[in-house]
């Protein structure tokens, strides 16, 4: 089945209002920069334990930091 | 999430158990012109990490490592399990043999490895980012054996020691554009990885044994070709949601 939602993060902008730089943040949540940076680019989906550090890190609801958006052939 | 029993793994330098299993292996490979039976510090190299997380002594990995681990175990699984096969019916339907035991098991290691590893690279550091390190490993290592091939004893003067290196730009060149043009060096990649097929005789009957094809296949093809298709596949969802976001980073390394 095709999937129909994606999922649209903004964890590049919430972490750069908040001055942080990747590798101060993977350092924060325990994890590597390569993992932040590819949740920034949309090549990885974290757990939701890993979502919920972030947005605790970051100070902003899990709904802030992830989105899950309809697709275009979707039903409104 | 706990804190990892190894310290920080936020930095990007090697982790202590990478190290320390880097050495085993290159130990492990240099000493089996003394005895094979060193290549047990090789599997201890390769295999004992692995081990160690899956017991649960080792946690040196976050959730992305483990997954790619995980995906690229379940890649090496497909491929040799194709490549198990492929052989069972060339064996069962025709009269190609293999000689020896030693090399089947060498050749089930070796894809075993090669497909482990490159899948590895390719779900953890991304599609453009690992083809483009691999094109720098295989064109540094092009440019070291052109280089030895023309020296010492096999010295046939200034301008072969010149040019014959030069074979390697166009592996730097894809290395470079791999970020920027993903998809026109996929199939770049795609296509050298045909025409190296094509150099090596992968096409012909008979012209070299069938373990020394499928050697010639994983050592020389496999990163070309595997890049070139991770190029070609999986970079669409990546681009869309950059424009989603209305990014314009593409390179891959920017940290702010």
């Amino acid at each position: 089945m095709k999937p129909t939602h994606h999922l649209a993060n903004h964890l590049r902008q919430f972490r750069r209002a908040a001055d942080i730089t990747q590798e101060q943040l993977a350092e924060r949540v325990n994890v590597t920069r390569q993992t932040i940076f590819s949740i920034e680019k949309g090549n990885y989906t974290p757990s939701v334990a890993l979502a919920l550090q972030l947005a605790k890190v970051l100070g902003v609801r899990v709904e802030d930091l992830f989105e899950l958006r309809s697709g275009a052939n979707d039903e409104p | 999430m706990n804190r990892s029993p190894v310290g920080n793994l936020a930095g990007s330098r090697p982790q202590w158990v990478t190290l320390i299993a880097s050495g085993l292996i290159v130990i492990g490979l240099l000493m089996t012109s003394v005895s094979w039976w060193f290549l047990l510090l090789c599997a201890a190299g390769i295999f004992g990490p692995g081990l160690l997380r899956e017991a649960g002594v080792l946690h040196d990995q976050d959730e992305l490592q483990l997954l790619a681990a995980y995906r690229a175990g379940y890649h090496a699984y497909i491929a040799a399990g194709l490549m198990a096969t492929i052989l069972v019916i060339l064996f069962r339907s025709s009269k190609e043999t293999i000689d020896s035991a030693q090399e089947l098991a060498t050749l089930f290691l070796a894809l075993l490895s090669f497909t482990w590893f490159l899948s590895w690279l390719i779900s953890y550091w991304g599609p453009q980012k690992a083809a483009s390190r691999i094109l720098f490993c295989f064109g540094s290592a092009w440019f070291v054996f052109a280089i030895l091939a023309n020296t010492g004893k096999e010295w046939t003067g200034w301008t072969a020691l010149l040019l014959h290196p030069l074979l390697s730009a166009p592996f730097f060149l894809l290395g470079l554009s791999a970020k920027s043009w993903p998809r026109l060096t996929g199939l770049l990649l795609v296509g050298s990885a045909i025409g190296f097929a094509w150099f090596f005789g992968m096409f012909r009957v008979d012209h070299m044994a069938l373990v020394n094809k499928a050697f010639t296949a994983i050592l020389f093809i496999g990163p070309l070709l595997g890049g070139g298709v991770a190029l070609l596949t999986a970079t669409k969802p990546a681009k869309a949601l950059q424009e989603r976001n209305g990014e314009e980073d593409d390179t891959g390394d920017q940290d702010r």
